[in-house]
Order: structure tokens, then sequence, then C-alpha cells
């Protein structure tokens, strides 16, 4: 990743989940990219978002191929829309996978591996 | 200016799909396919003047179309690579039709398919040549299942806003499966299943099983377009292009608009409005099915049915080639089998046998119009096609 303005999306130490914006389009903007994708004019700016949302849509994998996630499964991949409207690919912790809905209010949530910090989400109470 | 019924298809082949090739190249797949789709069009090689092909599955992609033509000794005036996912035999189908068309060539052959690799497939190489940049970044490290848990985050959410259900998706692979026993060639064709068998084998990612999840294989097809005029002279009865339509949005689904809702809206239209056609006109339909929630979403965007009624609308009717709406009565990739870029092109060559009459056992009785469609990645691009036996002259 050649994310660039220090914030890299899996940085070590994050604490707040920023995302780009476009003041022109007033557009959100995620994957982060260079130019702003709607005016292609504006080189867009960070935002700090609320950390908070519902469940878009997800799946629960019961098999993964991925070596580091076999030991994980049964486990939650999900789609959360932010308040700011934009949707971003996360896991759901702290909750059964037979307990995760749609449209469940979501907050923003971190797991610290060795080199990275990964934001998740988990219920919001 | 309309090109509708200026082009046809003049030639087609298609080998078995196979789990072992046998230690055979993509190559060896292609000239044999190419060979067979030359006889039928009643050409000779020397006759074939442009070169469609799509990727191969495990050799390098590096100047493809190149490699394929000095391995068949072409020199064409008219030579592309399309790599638009399972979309790709459809467009390249439109990008004959059009090259004809515009005189750059006579006779296109679009050829398509390859050797699957299980190794390469499963291995984290394999996972990630199929991956955007964007998706490597910041989706794999959340643990994605590929496509299978792309097409389920679609699945669960069609469920939940219009209600969907298990069965509904269950009975498209069953459907399915019974054309397949009709279909030699076939990959799974010996036994029938119930909605409980797809029901009961194992759940994959939430709601997709195992029995709705298309099967890599070995294979290829080959389909050759000609002018109209053309084809008219040739052994077999011609099979028009009437109406062609693609459209993109979005590669990863997680940035659709709504995930629910394909591209195919738009490509299909676009095809619909060059023939001068709507749904209801169709006889058969050929629908990409990588697995069986594809198949809903895109009836629905296409029109064949209201918004969300896409799972009732399979419920309540037969989708076997004795039913009522006849789809993908080769078996789909689902019960066909996958072989590569090849498993797209199974849709228009299965829609080829229909309407000419050739399909043998499953042979359909109106067979005169037949909708095609080609899905790329997660319901990202979309490629529609109407066929038609009659040239249908919309100007
Ligand atoms: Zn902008």
């Amino acid at each position: 990743m050649t994310l660039d303005n220090g914030e890299k999306w899996f940085k070590k130490g994050r604490t707040a989940l920023k995302i780009q914006y476009c003041p022109a389009c007033e557009k959100y903007i995620f994957f982060p990219r260079e130019m702003c994708p709607y005016c292609l004019e504006v080189k867009p700016e960070w935002k700090e978002t609320t950390g908070r949302g519902i469940i878009y849509s997800y799946t629960t994998v019961r098999r993964s191929s991925l070596s580091e996630f076999q030991d994980r499964v049964p486990y939650t991949y999900a789609m959360v829309e932010l308040h700011e409207g934009i949707r971003i690919p996360t896991n759901i912790i702290n909750c059964p996978v037979d307990r995760v809905r749609i449209g469940m209010p979501v907050e923003l949530a971190w797991i610290e591996e060795s080199k990275e910090t990964i934001p998740v989400f988990r219920p919001a109470p | 200016m309309n090109i509708s019924g200026r082009a046809a298809v003049s030639g087609m082949a298609e080998l078995k799909p196979e789990i072992d090739a046998g230690g055979r190249s993509s190559l060896e797949l292609l000239s044999e396919v190419a060979s067979r789709a030359i006889k039928d069009a009643g050409l000779r090689k020397s006759d074939l003047d442009g070169l469609l092909v799509t990727p191969p599955a495990e050799d390098s992609c590096f100047m493809w179309p190149a490699q394929v033509a000095e391995y068949l000794k072409m020199s064409p005036s008219y030579i592309n690579m399309v790599e638009l996912g399972g979309a790709s035999a459809c467009a390249a189908i439109t990008r004959a039709a059009l090259a004809v068309t515009a005189g750059l060539c006579r006779h296109c052959l679009c050829l398509s398919g390859g050797i699957w690799d299980s190794q390469v497939f499963n291995s984290q190489e394999g996972k990630m040549a199929v991956m955007s940049r964007a998706e490597i970044d910041f989706e794999l490290p959340y643990g994605p299942m590929g496509f299978n848990s792309g097409y389920a985050l679609i699945a669960q959410r069609h469920m939940y806003e219009f209600g969907t259900t298990v069965e509904q998706m269950a009975k498209i692979a069953v459907d399915q499966r019974q054309n397949a026993l009709a279909n030699p060639d076939a990959l799974f064709n010996k036994q029938a299943i119930s909605i409980e068998d797809v029901l009961n084998s194992p759940l994959i990612v939430d709601p997709i099983h195992l029995l709705e999840i298309v099967r890599p294989c070995s294979g290829a097809a080959a389909v050759i377009i000609s002018r109209s005029e053309e084809a008219i002279d040739m052994p077999n009865v011609p099979v028009y292009l009437l109406g062609m339509g693609e459209a993109c949005t979005h590669n990863s689904i997680i940035y659709s608009d709504s995930i629910t809702v394909s591209p195919v809206k738009w490509s299909a239209a676009r095809a619909f409005a060059m023939a001068g056609l709507k749904p209801v006109d169709m006889d058969l339909l050929s629908l990409y099915d990588c697995y069986p929630i594809t198949v809903i979403v895109t009836l629905e965007d296409a029109g064949f049915c209201d918004k969300g009624a896409g799972g009732f609308f399979v419920q309540s009717h037969d989708l076997t080639y004795r039913g009522d709406l006849p789809l993908n009565t080769h078996g789909g990739q689902l019960s066909f089998g996958q072989p590569s870029y090849a498993g797209g092109m199974s849709h228009v060559t299965e829609a080829v046998r229909q309407l000419r009459g050739e399909a043998e056992k499953r042979q359909i009785k109106n067979n005169r119009l037949a909708f095609v469609n080609g899905n790329g990645g997660v319901m990202s691009t979309q490629s529609s096609l109407i066929l038609g036996r009659d040239k249908h002259d919309v100007r």
C-alpha cells in the first residue's frame, strides 16, 4: 500500500478511523485515491469519522482457505456502512456469528497485531 | 448506426469439460476446438482473418493473442484479447460482430478456454492473481473467500431486502442439474439433486452451500462470427446477433452503489433496445451462473420479473428444457462446469445449439430468440446478447 500523509490503513498504533473526503464534491471516498474519483480535479483530504455505522451485509466464513484465518473460523466478513454514508469491508468481533444481522448498529474497535493495527467493528451498546 | 442482425454465428464448437486435462496445455485445447469450429462453419483455416481470445488460465498472458495466432499459424487482420472475467466470452462476440460489420475482417474466431490447475487455483498467488490492488490492500486482511464471499454478501442482502429464501436459490441448482442430465457433455450429468440435497450440502459462506458453487475445470469453446450475408450461404442455420449491450459500475462488490442491483440493468436494456425486443419475447435464457444468486439478480435486472421478485419467479417457473422458462439448458456452469473463461462461452454455445435446433434430448420447442448474459467478477462487468434465428430488421 502506498498511502502518504501517514494515513496508512493498518498503521500500528492508530486510534482514529479517517476516510478521504472531497470538499468540492462533498463526498467521502473509499478506498483511498490520489485524486477524487468523482471530479478528478481535487486531491482528497482526510477526515475523521464517527466510527459508528450499521452492518450493510455480511457472511459467515465457515471454512477459510487463507492460512492466517484457518484457526479463526467461523468468523464474520462484513460490509459496514458508516454514518458518513460510505461502506467499508471489515470483520465483526465480540459477537457470535449467528447473532450478526443486517442493520445492526456497530462501532469501531481495533485488533492489535504485531506489525499492524486493524480497524474492525463490534456491536454498539 | 444500428448493427442489429448484421453479423451472425456461422460456426462453433465446444470441448467436454474435464477435471483433469491429462497434461494437455491451453494451446492444445484451443487448437482442437478451433479445428472443430472451422469444420462446423464449412470454412478453411485460411478463411479466418479475425482472432479474439480470452486469457488462458495457466499460461502467461503476455502477448497471448499473438501466442495463439502463432500456434495456429494465423495472420489475422484483426486481433485482440478480451479480459472482462466471466463477461469476456459475450464481450468477444460483440467485438467480433463490430469487426466484421465494420469490414476489419470477414470471419472472426472467438476462442476461449484453458487448463484449470487446482494447485495454482488454491495457492495464495492464485488467489491474489484475480484480486485488484485495492482488494489485496483493504479486503484480504479481513479474510474474504474470493468470489464466494462476494456473492454471499449479495445473497444475504437480497434475502434481507426482498425476503428471498434459501430454497428459492437452491431450486436453480436443482433445475439446472435436471438440464445437465440431458447433456452428455456436462461435468455433473449422472445424478439428480433435490432442494434438500443442496441445503444439506456443507455451508461454505452463509448462505451459499457447496452445491451452489461453480466447479472450475479445463475445457475450451470456439465461436465464429461472420457477416450475415455470408453466413446465409454457409452450412449452418445462421444465428443472428440482434442485440448487444454492456455495462460496468464497479470492480469489487464493496463499491457497488447497491449490491443487490447488477449493471445488467443497463447492459440488458441496451441489448433489448438495439434488437427492438422485450424480455417477454425470449424463448431461452442463457444466464451466467457462478452461484444461484447471480441468476436471480440477472433475471430481475434484465427485466424478466420485478426487482426483488427473482426468488419467487424461479420458484414459480420450471427452468428445465421441458419447462415454461427454459434457462441454462446445458446445465449452466453449476452442472456443466466452468472451464475457465470458456464457462461464459458455454452460455453462448448452448443458445446457438438451441436456436439451430441441435440440442438433441434437451431441444426446446420454441427456439427463435435467446437472451444470453455474461457476468464478470462479482456482478461487475456485464455483457448481454440477444440471439435470433430470424434477421428481424428493426431499421
Ligand atoms: Zn471531487
